[in-house]
């Protein structure tokens, strides 16, 4: 009936090494920046271990994505996020390998690139939580302290800004 | 645009067959498709989770140098003090306050000593219980049931029970307090006994009884005969539930009973030993007759 605790040395460490990918992930999509990201992690985490007696493990997630997001509203200043695309991925028709099949998706994947980094932080932020991370909607609502109403309306503005965006190119 | 629900629904991983084929129909599927495919290949920064977590341990090293204060929880600690504070008072309380049971259990009896040497005999289904630190200052203990006593001469000594209150200086005696039967036979010396406002004073050879609430005081009784001692009961016209009840006190039987009148006094005894002899000293001169079916005895009209 042991209760995990933030203030335990080893919750706390478990909380960090699953959670740390993702957070970073998280912030990687508000601003497109890797190096000052991962300083400004490693600031919420020793925050939360400093605070850790008001913090209930359950809760622990959620305040640490709402202290990203905090410090994303505050301090940074937003420069123009660039995305891209993981080396080796593959084509949606594998067995495809003719020149102009190839070409067709590059072009494809560069509009896509494009129009996600022009969507808002918030459509982002939500859109690549679903598509990369695998998150579901209820669980990205719990970690932004949104309702899963909300994530639905910014998932389909996203989706209706890409749509147009790629038949427009 | 009506297709949007299912497209959420899609990208969430719930959607159902029947509606992922509806949405393959759809012209712009194949681009919807490429987009979900497509942007999840976009690349995150690699953490060397590790690594990472070595660069955390040091900063939380050289940071927090006061040590982890936060991480004392007043509240929590407030609450274990008072915890231990209360367990060790009600400990002692518990403990070390000389507070001394005895009790007997169906058809079991118990001889022991007091602190003073006197002595006494637990008849079944009985409680006692006083104080050892106090008994030198005064010998008072709390009796429920019945039991026998044989008193050292000393201060007063009293039994206190839900009844009435019997008072002695040195002799042997019988209480009997049992549910609306209470009872005390004089063996030895003289025994006062207090029930409610009346003030009895018992000579040898003599018995107090109330039962129901009605006093009977001009009873003699065998002084060779110790009943229960000798390992019977004896009763000297008391109503047949008492007796019975008396009865599963001894056996761990229970009794019930069928159109007889419970109110019709008895005298005489049953033995401890053997149920079945118990049973025909009791029905027997009343005229009834019983049955045992595994623990219950039912007891009912003797017909012809």
């Amino acid at each position: 009936m042991i209760k995990k605790s933030l203030c335990n040395e080893e919750d706390f460490n478990e909380f960090y090494k699953s959670n740390i990918q993702f957070i970073t992930n998280f912030s990687h999509y508000k601003s497109g920046d890797k190096d000052t990201a991962l300083d400004l992690i490693q600031e919420v985490f020793l925050k939360m271990w400093e605070k850790c007696s008001e913090i209930s493990y359950d809760k622990a997630k959620s305040y640490l994505f709402t202290s990203v997001n905090n410090l994303f509203l505050n301090n940074l200043k937003h420069e123009k996020v660039v995305l891209n695309y993981a080396k080796n991925s593959p084509y949606i028709d594998i067995n495809n390998q003719s020149p102009e099949y190839l070409l067709e998706e590059e072009e494809f994947k560069h509009k896509l690139k494009k129009a996600i980094e022009d969507l808002t932080e918030a459509e982002r932020e939500v859109f690549l939580m679903n598509r990369i991370d695998g998150k579901k909607y209820r669980e990205i609502a719990e970690l932004l302290n949104i309702s899963q109403k909300a994530v639905e309306k910014r998932m389909s503005s996203a989706l209706k800004k890409l749509r147009s965006k790629i038949d427009l190119l | 645009m009506k297709d949007e629900k299912y497209i959420l629904k899609w990208l969430n991983g719930e959607i159902s067959e029947e509606e992922l084929s509806l949405l393959k129909q759809d012209s712009n599927f194949k681009n919807l498709e490429k987009i979900a495919h497509y942007s999840s290949q976009i690349e995150t920064p690699t953490i060397d989770v590790n690594k990472a977590f070595k660069e955390f341990e040091l900063k939380k090293a050289t940071t927090t140098k006061k040590g982890k204060v936060v991480s004392f929880n007043y509240k929590r600690f407030y609450q274990y003090a008072a915890t231990i504070v209360v367990l060790l008072v009600s400990s002692y309380f518990l403990f070390f306050n000389g507070a001394t049971n005895y009790n007997t259990q169906f058809a079991e009896t118990k001889t022991f000593n007091l602190p003073d040497d006197s002595e006494v005999i637990l008849n079944a289904n009985s409680t006692i219980s006083f104080n050892k630190k106090k008994w030198e200052d005064s010998r008072y203990l709390q009796l429920k049931g019945e039991a026998y006593f044989k008193v050292k001469k000393g201060k007063t000594f009293t039994v206190h029970t839900s009844i009435g209150k019997v008072t002695v200086l040195g002799t042997q005696f019988n209480v009997k307090e049992r549910a609306n039967y209470f009872e005390v036979k004089t063996f030895e010396g003289l025994v006062s006994v207090q029930y409610k406002d009346a003030l009895v004073k018992l000579a040898k050879g003599k018995m107090f009884k109330v039962i129901n609430g009605k006093i009977d005081t001009l009873n003699t009784f065998n002084l060779t005969n110790k009943s229960w001692l000798q390992k019977e009961s004896n009763f000297k016209s008391v109503p047949l539930q008492l007796v019975l009840n008396e009865l599963q006190n001894q056996y761990d039987y229970t009794v019930k009973t069928k159109d007889i009148n419970l109110e019709q006094l008895y005298t005489g005894g049953f033995t401890h030993s053997d149920i079945n002899v118990a049973l025909q000293a009791i029905t027997i001169p009343l005229q009834l007759s019983y049955k045992i079916e595994g623990k219950i005895i039912t007891i009912y009209k003797y017909d012809k």
